[in-house]
């Protein structure tokens, strides 16, 4: 393959521009030096281990490693997404639902994609295998996310209406059908955006990767595209599922409204 | 003959603390029974509890002698109406509120009868249209209740009906709530004002503590 390698003498150059935000914030005082030289640091230290977690999986491309590292991704997606949600219950009551959620999301839109359409020889092949799916449980952990937060956010400032609705012998369902609609179509926005203006305004990151590690633009854009209709199935699976588990949460077995703990102290400060 | 609705032996306790403390009533039917007691002595906690809005920690509430637990929510929470102290609105006009108990179980509320419950609770048909949303405190508790007896409930439990309002809107409510029980449905109205409980013409109660005892006064 033909690509310009990239020594590390030139790579530290680039910390320049780091230093550049990092003069910017302390000269507007928006006082987010330390986030900046922090996040910075982390996001050069996680991305040079993955580089070499990357490099030792293909040497040694066995199935129990690849499940492994699959395995850790989606269990820190899952603990990411459960730990966001302000509103919700605890982070150790979410955590098996966004795991359901993120897992569930993520084998719609990847095995029918690599069975028929990027058929991997051998079936583990990480190659494929771990970047791709870290892309959708990416998203499905954004998704997720956002439709526990707004869903239970919504159930904390609409008690009463739901209540109401239940009082007047709505199921669970149908009290919250309308929240639940809202946060799944929120939720679904940024992936339909991305649809509507991908190639006019960025170009996607792994398009960008493969036209410069030298794949032809043509092939690199059909690989795009079937990210981008895989993304659309993580948001919609995971995004339902997030709903339906929410909902699940939000109410005892006798349809009676619980509001998350952690809502409910909030409330009374 | 069971009694329309009864509460027995209700515990309501909720972070360490007992709220609702051993409550039991009997409503017959027809009945009107008011309930008085400061805030915070767990009257609207335990009104709740008969609605079968929270759970209970002890107790059971029977309608028409068949305990809630044996009834599917939806059916218990038609025959038995609850109206919380500031009825929320729900989204669109107030013939949407009007029609949404029927609506819920895929009916629709015929606009005869949507005209018949709204001059039920003393409004004319010219507020069908009206969106919900701009109503006033006593308008929203006339459409809540007309909304609420479009279930046709054969029990009314209302949670200070008459705080929000102005003293003559109050007691016109109570009017209405009054010969709600005169066709044959029991009410048990919650209320921490005594004009209103005595306007009832009822049955008097008082929560405290906790408990629930016979009388106007406070034991």
């Amino acid at each position: 393959m033909s690509y310009l390698e990239i020594p590390l003498p030139r790579l530290a150059m680039t910390l320049g521009l780091v230093a550049l935000a990092i003069l910017a914030s302390r000269w507007k005082r928006l006082d987010l030096e330390r986030d900046l030289a922090w996040g910075a640091l982390r996001g050069a230290v996680q991305l040079l281990a993955i580089g070499h977690v990357l490099l030792l999986l293909f040497e040694h491309e066995r199935p129990a490693w690849v499940a492994l590292a699959l395995s850790v991704m989606v269990g820190v997606a899952a603990a990411t997404s459960a730990r966001r949600v302000e509103h919700g219950p605890s982070a150790r009551t979410l955590f098996p639902y966004a795991l359901a959620a993120i897992v569930l999301g993520s084998v719609v839109a990847l095995a029918p994609v690599f069975l028929f359409v990027v058929p991997l020889h051998p079936s583990y092949e990480a190659r494929y295998l771990v970047p791709i799916s870290g892309m959708m449980i990416a998203s499905a952990m954004n998704v997720v996310a956002l439709v526990f937060e707004r869903i239970f956010a919504a159930a904390h400032a609409h008690a009463d209406e739901i209540e109401q609705l239940l009082a007047l012998g709505a199921t669970p369902e149908q009290a919250l059908a309308r929240h639940v609609r809202a946060s799944v179509r929120a939720a679904m926005i940024p992936t339909i955006n991305g649809l509507l203006t991908v190639g006019l305004v960025a170009l996607p990151g792994m398009m960008t990767g493969q036209i410069v590690s030298g794949t032809a633009p043509e092939q690199a854009v059909r690989y795009q595209i079937v990210i981008l209709y895989q993304l659309v199935a993580v948001a919609a699976v995971s995004g339902v599922l997030a709903g339906g588990f929410a909902r699940r949460l939000l109410f005892t077995p006798r349809a009676q409204l619980r509001l998350p703990q952690r809502a409910r102290n909030e409330k009374k400060r | 003959m069971p009694s329309a609705i009864e509460a027995r032996d209700i515990r309501v306790i909720r972070e360490g603390r007992t709220i609702v403390d051993g409550a039991s009533l009997v409503v017959s039917f027809g009945e009107k029974i008011a309930i008085a007691g400061a805030s915070g002595s767990g009257k609207s906690t335990f009104l709740r509890a008969m609605a079968t809005l929270i759970p209970i920690d002890g107790g059971h509430v029977l309608l028409d002698g068949v305990d809630a637990i044996m009834l599917p929510p939806t059916v218990f929470r038609t025959r038995v109406a609850y109206l919380p102290q500031a009825p929320p609105m729900l989204p669109g006009s107030v013939a949407d509120n009007v029609a949404a108990g029927p609506a819920l179980r895929g009916e629709t509320l015929a606009p005869e009868r949507q005209i018949e419950l709204l001059r039920a609770v003393g409004l004319d048909e010219a507020f069908l249209a009206r969106s919900a949303a701009e109503l006033s405190g006593g308008e929203r508790q006339r459409v809540a209740l007309a909304r609420a007896l479009a279930n046709d409930p054969k029990v009314l439990l209302l949670d200070e009906p008459t705080a929000a309002l102005d003293p003559e809107t109050a007691l016109q409510v109570i009017d209405l709530v009054r010969n709600l029980a005169i066709a044959g449905r029991s009410v048990v109205m919650v209320t921490h004002i005594a004009a209103h409980a005595e306007a009832l013409a009822g049955k008097r109660y008082v929560f405290h503590a906790g408990k629930l005892f016979a009388g106007a006064e406070r034991p």
